[in-house]
């Protein structure tokens, strides 16, 4: 216990670490003085102010926050399903925000230009929410009506797969330049959270954060088996909805914001469970969430290693540089 | 009480939602409300481009850039001013003329600003290495000119930290993240809206936009002026030739075609070029997705392809046999628009074509109609030629 109470702590410690790193890294040079200057006074110039405090401290803050909940939505994807190859994007959610932000940009010339032009970047952000949604209902009506949950998986995923095949259908028929704006989306950027943007999505992803520290209880009772669970009470079926509800909403409002970023949902939960050697959602739940938001912050470092103006798309960077660093742990436990 | 706990989510959800909505509307109010009081002293007579407007008043002039997508209002309002004294309206973008410096992330104000002698303006471009510009090139080898990466995604704090004065940015139907946050920062961003013109000569025209935040408007008007004039002499010359050749254009990409509509800049050039485009009253502005077998039964009996991307017909064959079928190719009437390009990849045809349209024009009018042009060689497109692909 008390060797856990030490990793925690580490944790706690290589998070701020890995978030001070972050607001240390980027393509202007900018000294730790005068960053440090420009956080809690001025650095004298209005430049380096601007990249520190309206730029680099929204992109880490952000990194953090979509780090933690695209884990614990793989997390409690996992256990749901029981299935160690969920993720976030199981539930077709991603997928939906993709469709949105898709039918927003291809059409963008058209029909949907009013209200591109009245909500401006604002726009994607709200036709990925939507879109996120629509498939969010779609999963609860399913699994409102359907017992078994692997049956949900499923059709989640067949829901994701639909969305996919109309963003495709979409892009056959986009023009080049539209085509580009909608795949740099799926690059991901953890830089498109300004400050005005921040309290929506803090709310969206804190409030699934906070709900589901009350669920780490029923969370184990799943890990037995569904039917175990019912046989100590607990409601099967509201617990389902409620997990899918929460996984779906910080899935939704993270891709809408950042737009999809992978890999990180599905490993941080293996990564923790192997790390503390237990499957108790007590402990796993928080380690999850602290190791998910260390693990994004760190591929936001990577992202600037180009250093010639080009950043690398982080949706890749948390696969390509993520997976050594897990192969690199499983293979020195020799197990996930 | 099951419905009632699982509402929550739903609840926040909808909740967030609203607050967006309401956040970004009561934001836009206070935003741009355009339309001075005073009248205009005079207005500069545009006669091509209808993207743009520029109205003179006493100590300033303002710049309009109308929104191609809508007419509600404008996209963009600048009112240019030479005295820090000077009394502006309210709203709009305010800025102190002539610029001195500039990020440029599109390649096609190059030239412009070439042409008015404001090259050395630019701090930083984007995609520097698909540049063919061979001064920028150099300046961007010398690290005079920053680099800021993909046009569509610039990196914020090498923009930021170059400074610059005001920023010009391809404007797209999207509202991006990137202008949303340089503006909020304090750096103005010029929208090159150019693109969405469907004349040769409406976007050359767009030079005289430019040049009003050099403060140079004649010399604007003086070189597009000459650009006109030879544009059209050659289109006059050209009116009575006959018989018309047939003409198509475009490139297979992964099975789709896109061709140009019968409204498009493509199709406008091929007018002017006295050259019959089957698509001439298609009311398409842009482009047509096409599959090949639509390509083969309605443009095989044409007689020129421009803009292949093949260097060679070997190399066209190679790419798919299909194309052997083509009138153009057995004729060997095929070109491809990469005579002027830098081996990492720039090509002149995507920077200085839009500031000259005329050379635009002769090349299609040499291709077709020889005997027209018999000293002018071409400048941006090029024959295919006979070698071996790999040999290219």
């Amino acid at each position: 216990m008390k060797n856990r109470a030490f990793i925690f702590v580490l944790l706690f410690v290589l998070l701020f670490v890995a978030f001070i790193g972050d607001l240390l890294t980027g393509n202007a040079p900018i000294t730790p003085a005068e960053t440090w200057l420009a956080l809690f006074g001025t650095s004298g110039d209005e430049i380096i102010d601007e990249i520190i405090r309206n730029y680099r401290l929204p992109k880490a803050i952000t990194a953090a926050i979509a780090g933690s909940a695209l884990s614990l939505s793989g997390l409690l994807m996992q256990t749901l399903f029981r299935n160690p190859l969920a993720g976030p994007d199981v539930l077709g959610v991603s997928a939906g925000a993709g469709l949105g932000v898709a039918l927003l940009t291809m059409l963008s010339g058209t029909i949907v230009y009013p209200f591109i032009s009245a909500m401006g970047s604002m726009a994607q952000i709200i036709a990925a929410i939507a879109g996120a949604a629509v498939v969010l209902v779609l999963i609860l009506a399913v699994s409102a009506r359907i017992k078994d949950s692997i049956t949900i998986l499923v059709l989640g995923m067949i829901f994701g797969y639909v969305a996919s095949a109309l963003v495709t259908i979409l892009q056959s028929f986009a023009d080049p330049d539209s085509l580009k704006v909608f795949v740099t989306w799926t690059f991901g950027s953890l830089g498109g959270v300004t400050w005005n943007k921040m309290p929506f999505l803090l709310v969206l992803t804190a409030f699934g954060i906070l709900v589901s520290l009350f669920l780490q209880k029923s969370l184990n009772s799943l890990l037995l088996g569904e039917n175990y669970a019912a046989s100590t009470g607990l409601n099967i079926k509201r617990i389902r909805i409620s997990i899918i509800a929460i996984a779906a909403v910080v899935t939704g409002a993270v891709t809408a914001f950042t737009g999809p970023i992978a890999f990180v949902g599905v490993v941080i939960p293996h990564f923790a469970r192997t790390f503390f050697g237990t499957v108790n959602h007590k402990t796993v739940l928080p380690a999850t969430l602290l190791m998910g938001s260390i693990l994004l912050l760190i591929c936001d470092i990577v992202s600037q290693i180009p250093l010639t103006g080009r950043t690398l798309p982080v949706n890749a960077v948390t696969a390509v540089f993520g997976a050594p660093m897990i192969v690199w742990i499983v293979l020195k436990r020799k197990k996930l | 009480m099951l419905q009632k706990k699982n509402s929550l989510p739903f609840l926040s959800f909808a909740c967030g939602l609203l607050f967006l909505m309401c956040a970004c509307q009561s934001g836009q109010h206070h935003k741009k409300k355009v339309l001075d009081e005073d009248k205009p002293v005079s207005s500069v007579i545009i006669r091509h481009a209808k993207g743009f407007q520029i109205d003179h008043f006493n100590n300033y002039t303002r710049v309009i850039l109308h929104d191609p997508w809508s007419e509600d209002k404008p996209y963009a309002v600048y009112y240019l001013y030479r005295n820090d004294s000077t009394q502006l309206p309210a709203g709009g973008t305010k800025l102190k003329i002539p610029l001195t410096s500039l990020t440029v992330n599109t390649f096609s104000y190059f030239t412009f600003l070439d042409l008015l002698d404001e090259e050395d303006v630019i701090k930083g471009v984007t995609d520097g290495f698909r540049v063919f510009h061979p001064g920028i090139l150099h300046k961007l080898e010398s690290g005079e000119i920053a680099d800021l990466g993909d046009p569509f995604h610039p990196n914020i704090e090498m923009t930021l930290a170059l400074k610059p004065q005001a920023i010009i940015s391809s404007a797209y139907a999207q509202r991006d993240n990137y202008s949303e946050r340089m503006i909020n920062a304090g750096f103005p961003v010029i929208y090159s809206l150019e693109w969405m013109e469907n004349s040769p000569l409406a976007r050359a025209e767009w030079i005289r936009m430019i040049a009003a935040f050099f403060d140079k408007e004649t010399m604007g008007d003086t070189i597009f002026t000459g650009i006109e004039r030879r544009y059209l002499e050659l289109q006059n010359k050209i009116k009575s030739v006959s018989p018309q050749h047939t003409v198509m254009s475009g490139d297979n990409f992964q099975n789709t075609w896109y061709v140009p509509g019968g409204k498009s800049f493509h199709a406008i050039l091929f007018r002017d070029a006295q050259l019959d485009y089957l698509y001439k009253n298609n009311r398409e502005y842009g482009s047509i997705a096409l599959d090949i077998e639509s390509v083969l039964t309605r443009f095989g009996k044409a007689d020129y392809w421009f803009g292949c991307e093949a260097g060679t017909y070997a190399g066209l064959a190679e790419k798919d046999a299909k194309y052997l079928l083509l009138q153009s190719v057995k004729k060997r009437q095929v070109y491809n628009n990469h005579n002027r390009i830098t081996p990492a990849g720039g090509n002149d045809y995507f920077e200085s074509a839009i500031a000259n349209p005329d050379l635009l024009l002769s090349d299609l009018v040499k291709a077709a109609y020889p005997e027209i042009l018999p000293d002018y060689s071409f400048t941006y497109i090029k024959p295919l030629e006979e070698l071996p692909a790999r040999e290219k």
